[in-house]
């Protein structure tokens, strides 16, 4: 456990020594402003949705997606490149270790670029007096959505990006995978059958989002990501074992 | 400290370490020499525990270390080929962080912190940016690192690749004083660093060790010393001792009685193998004093050993590609590889 804490520490850091960090984090709250802010100007003086603010706008999720392939992109693939993964590896830590200190650091920095959007709520009480109260339950179960589906992507571009050494490939590999995840409900549209419909149903993410917004809790999604990230951070491991059998 | 028995790393396309097997007791300071590609680098990960061997086993202080690998671990600081760090940290950072990552207890990590900061020479940029020192730095700071922890066994690939001359200089001495703290080896293709260093030399060729000796032994056959080749027949001490006062020998390695056939008298006949400078012949002093004492002399040749034939033999063998010495070589020859 310490020595997870010591290698989230320093991924942590070596995030905001970089200026990728800062290009994200001000990219990404742009975009996660305007899609806050759009759906009020143009519903303007009608009733709506709190869930549809923030977590329904399609360019929000695309922000999400790219933010975290750049953020996982240099986990392993930038450490392979130099050489220092060979240094790390060689240090008396287990590769779980290795993977889960930048699993976590990577995680507690997707968490800290999104929780600032909690205060765009506060600032529209704030701004809005005459408003009707708040239902602050969609909006905690909106933010359990985000870091779950976070979570699980984040934990895919850690292992996209433990495959190579080129961060450019690493990056545009997580977000091909994490797109066709999350867009995998378009699918919908081109086959037919109801096993297929009910799959695809089960597995889109839009949908897990739509009902989260709106305050439902459904433990399906929650297990559904939850063993796909063990599952992603177990095959990282693997694949960094295998340089041992190279 | 180091036993490697048969072991045999194959990656896709060839073995890079081929049934390898040797013992490296503790205190020795041993040094593995060859050009390119043959294999050094991959050894000294396998001994470092970042690759597993194909076949066979290697211990490390009576630990395997594919088994017990976070134990051997503990045991040894490894230095990797170019020194790898992060360069966006800080020197003091960075070595606190690994530091802490091999275990060290916050109160003893200060001290050891500044202990290897002054014995690196890092003092004076120990607020500097990595990725803005030089190589030189750099490669102390790795080797700072390496030794954090106390290890009992230092494993250094090419620890003065890139360095300036005066560089090379100080790490080698730090190597050498390290030497009589815990084990060091250290991979190298160098010539002059295995002499100035090492207490035993390994060389290493497509895989396999092909010679292993004391630097002097290995240096002296590399560098081409002339060996001459005598049968004399008399009192074998005192022929020997005659011998190495001759001016020019540098060492007189009695071959043993040849064929044992008393001569006239009762003297046997020995064989010597006479190490000389090149350049000086001995061959008349020899019959001088042969003359002088008496002593029957049947043979008396030069054995020249070429520094390319005996490193050609060493290193190159099996038609691939030569390897050769530059032309002058800097230093007592750094190993180059000839473009065929």
């Amino acid at each position: 456990m310490t020595n997870i804490i010591i290698l989230l520490k320093r991924q942590l850091r070596a995030y905001f020594y970089t200026p990728l960090a800062y290009v994200v984090m001000v990219v990404f709250l742009v975009v996660s402003g305007l899609s806050f802010c759009r759906p009020l100007i143009q519903h303007l003086g009608e009733q709506i949705g709190l869930g549809d603010l923030l977590f329904s706008a399609p360019y929000f999720w695309v922000a999400v997606l790219a933010t975290i392939a750049l953020i996982t992109m240099p986990l392993f693939a930038e450490e392979r490149r130099t050489g220092t993964l060979e240094m790390l590896l060689t240090a008396p830590v287990t590769d779980l270790q290795v993977v889960l200190g930048k699993y976590a650091g990577a995680l507690l920095f997707f968490l800290l670029l999104t929780l600032p959007t909690a205060a765009y709520f506060i600032l529209l009480k704030a701004m809005a007096p005459g408003m009707a109260p708040l239902d602050w339950a969609p909006i905690f179960t909106g933010y359990l959505i985000l870091w779950l589906i976070g979570s699980c992507f984040i934990a895919i571009g850690v292992f996209v990006s433990a495959l190579t050494r080129s961060q450019v490939v690493a990056a545009i590999g997580c977000f091909i995978v994490v797109s066709i995840l999350f867009f995998l409900d378009t699918a919908r549209l081109v086959l037919p059958g109801a096993a297929a419909q009910e799959t695809l149903a089960y597995l889109s993410s839009a949908q897990h989002i739509r009902d989260f917004a709106q305050g439902i809790v459904d433990t399906r999604p929650i297990v559904l990501y939850f063993s796909l990230t063990v599952f992603f951070v177990f095959a990282t491991v693997k694949v960094i074992e295998a340089r041992q059998w190279k | 400290m180091i036993k490697v028995e048969h072991v045999t790393k194959r990656f896709a396309s060839a073995k890079a370490v081929d049934d390898i097997s040797f013992e490296i007791l503790r205190g020795e300071i041993v040094g593995f020499l060859g050009p390119n590609g043959a294999g050094k680098t991959t050894l000294m990960r396998l001994l470092a525990t970042y690759l597993a061997p194909t076949q066979g086993r290697i211990l490390i202080d009576g630990l395997d270390v594919f088994s017990h690998s976070l134990d051997a671990r503990r045991h040894i600081g490894y230095l990797p080929e170019n020194a790898p760090l992060y360069p966006e940290m800080r020197v003091d950072e960075y070595l606190s962080f690994r530091a802490k990552l091999k275990g060290m207890p916050r109160r003893k990590r200060r001290e050891r912190m500044e202990e290897m900061k002054v014995l690196c020479g890092l003092k004076d940029v120990e607020r500097r940016i990595i990725g803005q020192l030089s190589k030189g730095y750099g490669q102390r700071l790795a080797l700072a690192d390496s030794l954090i922890h106390n290890p009992e066994l230092l494993i250094l690939d090419e620890p003065t690749l890139g360095l300036d001359p005066n560089q090379i200089r100080a790490v080698r001495e730090l190597i050498r004083a390290l030497g009589r703290r815990c084990t060091v080896v250290l991979a190298t293709h160098s010539l002059a660093e295995t002499e100035a260093i090492c207490q035993r030399v390994f060389i290493m060729n497509h895989g396999r060790i092909v010679a292993s000796d004391s630097p002097e032994h290995l240096v002296g056959q590399l560098q081409g010393n002339v060996s001459v080749a005598v049968e004399i027949a008399g009192p074998s001490d005192e022929v020997a001792e005659r011998l190495r006062r001759v001016s020019g020998v540098l060492r007189v390695l009695p071959v043993g009685p040849a064929i044992n056939v008393p001569a006239s008298g009762s003297a046997l006949w020995g064989r010597y193998r006479l190490e000389c400078h090149p350049g000086v012949d001995i061959r008349p002093a020899v019959s001088g004093i042969a003359a002088a004492q008496g002593w029957p002399l049947r043979e008396l040749s030069l054995e020249a050993l070429d520094l390319e034939d005996v490193f050609i033999k060493l290193t190159a063998g099996r038609g691939k590609t030569p390897v050769a010495y530059g032309a002058a070589p800097p230093e007592a020859g750094e190993l180059r590889r000839v473009n065929p």
